[in-house]
């Protein structure tokens, strides 16, 4: 038992029978299922107080999902609301035996019947002991018939033909909310129409024969006839309010995703650039601390504004760009990358990362101006040229225990099978490294690095 | 022509200045050179292409995000000044160096693009550069023409818009690389006219190519 504080909240559970009713109220009350269904079905043969019951509970309660998007307010994301909402379920010991096949078949886009046998299975015979039971009721049914008791069978009929249409259309509108969320399949969506159209035509059958009084045909067709009539000019007036209700609905659901993003814009802006502003503000006698400062921030926001979403992770070209970022957060020097051409990260290149590191390092130590940093990765090699405009040195007068250049750039390069040309005059240095992509020129590298190594 | 890096093909350059931020526009007059004219100064785009048709400025010095318009911002300054284009050079600005914002302007029209970053010594050499006929690259714009063409030099069958050739493309990646104008010529043993030759010419393929490459790259970018 659970006391009144610790209450689940009322919603449709995802292990249900028809509607999950049973199973949210029972997860609300802390009862067991079994006892809600059994007292459900009871009520249901006190006079259809059950029925009525169970069809008020299944308007008036929300599904686990809706509800979670319903409180979900000012997701972090726009993204939020649809990732969020599979795992937002309260996760009891209930649901989760049923709750994993049926997860399952909705992200395999299985047809709708898939889902139900799924379900069937998942509620133990649920389904069986719901049929035994309607095939008992026509059984009682006809042997009162049979014994002489007048049953109205001119009625009852057509009534369970609409409740029986009305119950799976219902259900239908509750399987596309479900599965919409995880994805449209074309099958899905097939199953759905034709599950929607046998509820109409059931519904509609019976509510003819009713009306119609299981009179000759000839009734019947006009019955349908005038009752086709009448629905199509009530289609006819309400058309344009329902078209209007669509787009009033569309634009609030557009003007939400704006709001949306607007929040997520406000709080990066927030965490970044009015912090760094702040910062700025209180360290203006600084100039370097401002240059260094607002460099960071810009680098930032334009990583945020202007990344590109088709870009995997873990490229070379990000390497580099961390490794400009890293020289111009440490030295506050600009650092300008051009990238063209991208592969994926492996130990060879990190090694080529490195040493373009090295070399933006020594080019922003010694060099004046803006380093010029390019990137070009074709099918053959990645090549990395990194350019200052510093006054130059010669290479070949570098001292021998100054590691930098002769090991950290030249010798990790030809480690890894990759070449190092520094090219220094009085406007500026460069320095290119080279490093094959293809498989030959990795094997011929490997043979290459182990003379190297032993230097 | 001289081959001199600012081969200044008139005393006075008169130039419009459109910029949306005030600030930035009183900072970039202070910084150009003293014999380039401040001739006008516009904010929006209408302003802008009233002020272009009536001052008939050498260069528009072009902000690629401006107010009003179609929402185009820079590339509806240059539609609205289209019948000036013969006579009034364009030279992009922008804070920001996305592919979209680069390539549009340049397809519509600008004959060079720098980033607002760039000193006043640089804006005010590219200004000259632009004036006297020639195109303006910023690294970052070599990049793009990289990327959007393709480093495989053209075949001689190839349409001749759709590739850059041999030389161009050596031309672009050293550009890309950080190479001015003058280090370019060292570099490859010709003279500067030739490389602004060269740039001239991949700026007509940028502008009028309609390579299936060119159009798939920017429309990944949603470019078009």
């Amino acid at each position: 038992m659970t006391t009144a504080v610790s209450r689940p909240p009322l919603v449709r559970g995802g292990d249900r029978v028809i509607a999950g009713v049973c199973t949210g109220l029972a997860r609300h009350l802390g009862w067991p299922v079994r006892m809600v269904r059994l007292g459900m079905v009871a009520a249901a043969l006190a006079g259809g107080a059950g029925v009525v019951f169970y069809a008020w509970l299944w308007i008036m309660v929300p599904t686990a999902d809706e509800s979670a998007k319903r409180n979900a307010r000012q997701p972090a994301s726009p993204i939020a609301p649809a990732v969020s909402a599979p795992f937002a379920a309260p996760p009891t010991t209930a649901t989760s035996p049923a709750a994993t096949p049926q997860a399952a078949s909705a992200a395999a886009g299985a047809v709708p019947a898939d889902s139900w046998r799924n379900r069937v299975t998942g509620v133990r015979y649920g389904k069986e002991i719901l049929l035994g039971a309607g095939l008992l009721l026509a059984a009682g049914i006809l042997i009162a018939r049979v014994l002489g008791v007048d049953v109205p069978l001119g009625t009852l009929i057509p009534v369970a033909a609409i409740l029986g249409g009305a119950a799976i259309a219902w259900m239908q509108l509750d399987e596309t909310r479900r599965a919409g969320l995880v994805d449209k399949t074309k099958a899905d969506q097939a199953g759905g129409w034709a599950r929607l159209a046998a509820g109409l035509a059931l519904v509609v059958a019976g509510v003819l024969v009713m009306v119609s009084g299981s009179g000759s045909w000839e009734q019947t067709w006009l019955a349908l006839l005038s009752s086709v009539a009448v629905l199509g000019g009530v289609a006819l007036v309400l058309l344009p309010w329902g078209l209007k209700f669509w787009r009033d609905l569309e634009t609030e659901r557009a003007g939400r995703v704006r709001a949306t993003e607007r929040a997520e814009i406000a709080a990066h802006l927030h965490d970044s650039v009015l912090q760094t502003l702040a910062l700025i503000q209180r360290r203006a006698g600084n100039e370097t601390d401002v240059v260094r400062l607002a460099r960071a921030q810009e680098r930032e926001l334009r990583g945020w504004l202007y990344r590109d979403p088709g870009k995997d992770a873990g490229q070379l070209s990000e390497g580099i760009n961390a490794a400009a970022a890293e020289v111009e957060d440490s030295l506050g020097h600009a650092v300008e990358v051009v990238t063209v051409g991208d592969c994926a990260m492996s130990e060879r290149r990190e090694a080529l990362v490195q040493a373009a590191r090295e070399a933006m390092l020594n080019a922003a130590r010694h060099g004046g101006g803006a380093v010029s940093v390019y990137l070009e990765v074709t099918d053959d090699a990645a090549e990395v040229f990194v350019k200052d405009r510093g006054p130059g040195f010669d290479p070949d007068a570098v001292p021998a225990d100054r590691l930098g250049v002769r090991e950290s750039i030249v010798g990790r390069m030809n480690r890894h099978g990759g070449t190092a040309t520094i090219t220094s005059s009085p406007d500026g240095t460069e320095v290119r490294l080279r490093l094959p992509l293809s498989a030959v020129a990795s094997a011929a590298a490997a043979s290459n690095s182990n003379g190297e190594a032993r230097l | 022509m001289t081959s001199t890096e600012a081969g200044s093909p008139a005393p006075g350059i008169r130039v419009v200045i459109v910029d949306d931020h005030a600030i930035f526009r009183s900072g970039l007059k202070a910084d150009l050179d003293p014999n380039i004219i401040v001739a006008g100064e516009a904010g929006t785009v209408e302003e802008a292409v009233a002020v272009i048709a009536a001052v008939r400025p050498d260069v528009v010095l072009l902000d690629v995000h401006l107010p009003g318009g179609l929402g185009g911002g820079g590339r509806d300054v240059l539609a609205g000044s289209a019948p000036l284009l013969g006579s009034t050079r364009f030279l992009a600005l922008s804070v920001s160096d996305a592919a979209e914002d680069v390539v549009s302007v340049i397809r519509a029209g600008a004959r060079g693009y720098v980033t607002k970053t760039i000193s006043g010594a640089e804006i005010s050499d590219a200004v000259r550069r632009v004036a006297g006929g020639d195109a303006v690259f910023s690294p970052r714009l070599a990049g793009f023409v990289l990327d959007a063409f393709g480093t495989a030099p053209a075949d001689i069958a190839d349409d001749e818009l759709d590739r850059l050739s041999a030389r161009e493309l050596e031309v672009m990646r050293l550009i890309a690389r950080g190479y001015s104008y003058k280090e370019v010529a060292k570099e490859l043993f010709i003279s500067i006219k030739t490389v602004e030759t060269h740039v001239s010419a991949v700026l007509r393929k940028l502008q009028l190519s309609s390579r299936h490459e060119l159009t798939r790259w920017a429309a990944e970018r949603r470019l078009l």
